[in-house]
């Protein structure tokens, strides 16, 4: 299957393609590089998401850095008793002192980051950012800083770059919007 | 010692209706400004006016804390030697652990304050309005930091009067009254109940927050929040939209949920986008109205692509 060709047309209409996101993540590389010269840089992926974005971010700065990653539960249990969000995997470097850059691939609600602000916070970092490759301001329910963005995407559900809908699409090297069928 | 606490909505007329009931009573009325007056006899000062100013500042933070521990202190003391009524200040959860008390909540609707409001203190309606919001904000942040309990839960009372199409003596006399059986030598005698009854009451599911929400969407999100550790209230809030030139409210609205630490107001519509229209129309007069309060709507579109994230597949209306 050719990875440049939508799975089916009706289904996935591409919104960024493999060159523009190429592109920006340079630019991003660049930023961050430059940003975090001469720092104590972590960089912190969001387990799953934001792997792909962070393997090709990573390759485009060129300065030192350490990378982490974390994952938490996702909301998911309707009807059901919800629980709480919790670390599912934590990190295995300390970030106490460091310069944390948080790696997401999609900033919507900010719920979930905005946990993850509040918990790694409490550990003391020289300080914490956040980039992400896409952010949909218009889906925002709580406030989150980000300093390095990607793409600002209206309002709608996207998949591939890391993005899946019930773990496919993720491995699509563009990002496009998703319908269902 | 014989209690009566009285909470009202501000504009209720619960202010009066407690003086009335003092003075038919005999009962020492005590209400913030006997406090403050007493308070300072012992040379006790309120720091500041609004406790809600001051959070984050820990300095002021422990001053208001001090001031409302001698503030308590203060009214058990009274009640020791006294019959009191008690005008606000939490007093149903003061005494919650006091049989004998009568607790009261004074409400009537948003629209009737208002219009009591505007002609008690002679003021236009969007100034009624806001007063009367500030006020009700005042009043929930201060339960919550002290008490830690939501102020709109009507379960802590015995008595609830709604003072709308009502002589406010009449409804001081219904206390009153209420009080004398309520206060009586009498046995509180719950109905036998089996244990099978008991534990079906226990288990019965989510009651509270089935019977709470008006749409199933609603509900969902709340268990969202609640699973972010996001503190919410649900349509805590009612904000006027229009009114005719007698100060007539033709037009409010209510957000489904406040998030305080965000102090962000969200309605959720899950109707198809020709249809929401209306409830877009509310929100962008009621940006226009109240520029200083961030609300925002969660559409159809936006719910869906929520749920989806969380693989969570909705039922097509």
């Amino acid at each position: 299957m050719s990875e440049d060709k939508p799975v089916s047309e009706d289904q996935l209409k591409i919104v960024l393609t493999r060159e523009e996101i190429e592109a920006k993540i340079a630019e991003l590389g660049k930023a961050i590089s430059n940003d975090y010269a001469g720092k104590d840089l972590v960089l912190v992926g969001v387990l799953r998401g934001s792997v792909y974005f962070l393997v090709d971010l990573t390759r485009k700065m060129h300065i030192p850095f350490a990378t982490d990653f974390i994952s938490i539960s996702q909301y998911s249990d309707p009807g059901g008793a919800p629980g709480v969000v919790r670390i599912t995997k934590d990190l295995d470097l300390s970030i106490s002192g460091k310069h944390v850059l948080i790696v997401e691939d999609i900033v919507d609600t900010g719920l979930s980051l905005g946990y993850l602000l509040r918990n790694l916070k409490t550990r003391n970092p020289a300080d914490l950012k956040v980039c992400t490759l896409l952010n949909v301001e218009a889906r925002r329910i709580v406030e989150v800083p980000v300093e390095y963005k990607g793409f600002d995407l209206p309002n709608y559900f996207f998949v591939g770059y890391g993005l899946d809908y019930n773990e496919k699409y993720r491995n699509l090297q563009y990002i496009a919007e998703f319908n269902k069928p | 010692m014989g209690i009566i606490t009285i909470s009202r909505e501000f504009g209720s007329g619960g202010e009066t209706v407690a003086r009335i009931v003092a003075e038919k009573t005999g009962f020492m009325l005590v209400n913030k400004k006997t406090i403050t007056a007493g308070l300072t006899e012992f040379g006790i000062e309120k720091p500041l006016p609004s406790i809600e100013k001051h959070i984050g500042n820990e300095k002021a933070e422990e001053a208001v804390k001090k001031y409302i521990e001698a503030m308590h202190d203060y009214i058990y003391d009274l009640a020791i030697r006294n019959n009191l009524v008690i005008l606000g200040r939490g007093g149903s959860i003061l005494f919650q652990d006091y049989p004998p008390a009568l607790h009261v909540r004074i409400i009537a609707q948003f629209t009737h304050r208002v219009k009591r409001v505007m002609k008690l203190y002679d003021i236009n309606a969007r100034t009624a309005v806001k007063l009367i919001k500030e006020q009700d904000s005042d009043k929930r942040v201060y339960y919550r930091q002290v008490f830690n309990v939501n102020w709109t839960n009507l379960r802590s009372y015995n008595l609830v009067v709604n003072t709308e199409n009502m002589v406010l003596e009449d409804a001081a006399d219904m206390i009153i009254s209420a009080y004398h059986i309520h206060g009586g030598p009498r046995e509180v005698k719950d109905a036998p109940r089996s244990i099978d009854t008991e534990e079906a009451i226990l288990s019965a599911p989510g009651e509270e927050d089935a019977e709470k929400f008006m749409h199933p969407s609603e509900e969902e999100f709340s268990h969202m929040l609640d699973f972010y550790r996001i503190r919410w209230e649900y349509e805590p809030k009612t904000f006027l939209l229009e009114w005719d030139s007698e100060g007539n409210v033709l037009e409010a609205f209510s957000p489904d949920f406040y998030l305080p630490d965000q102090d962000l107001f969200i309605e959720l519509t899950t109707q198809k986008p020709k249809q929401a229209w209306k409830k877009n129309r509310k929100i962008r007069r009621m940006k226009e109205l109240y520029p200083d309060v961030n609300v925002r709507l969660i559409d159809k579109r936006g719910f869906e692509s929520l749920l989806k994230k969380h693989h969570i597949e909705q039922d097509e209306e």
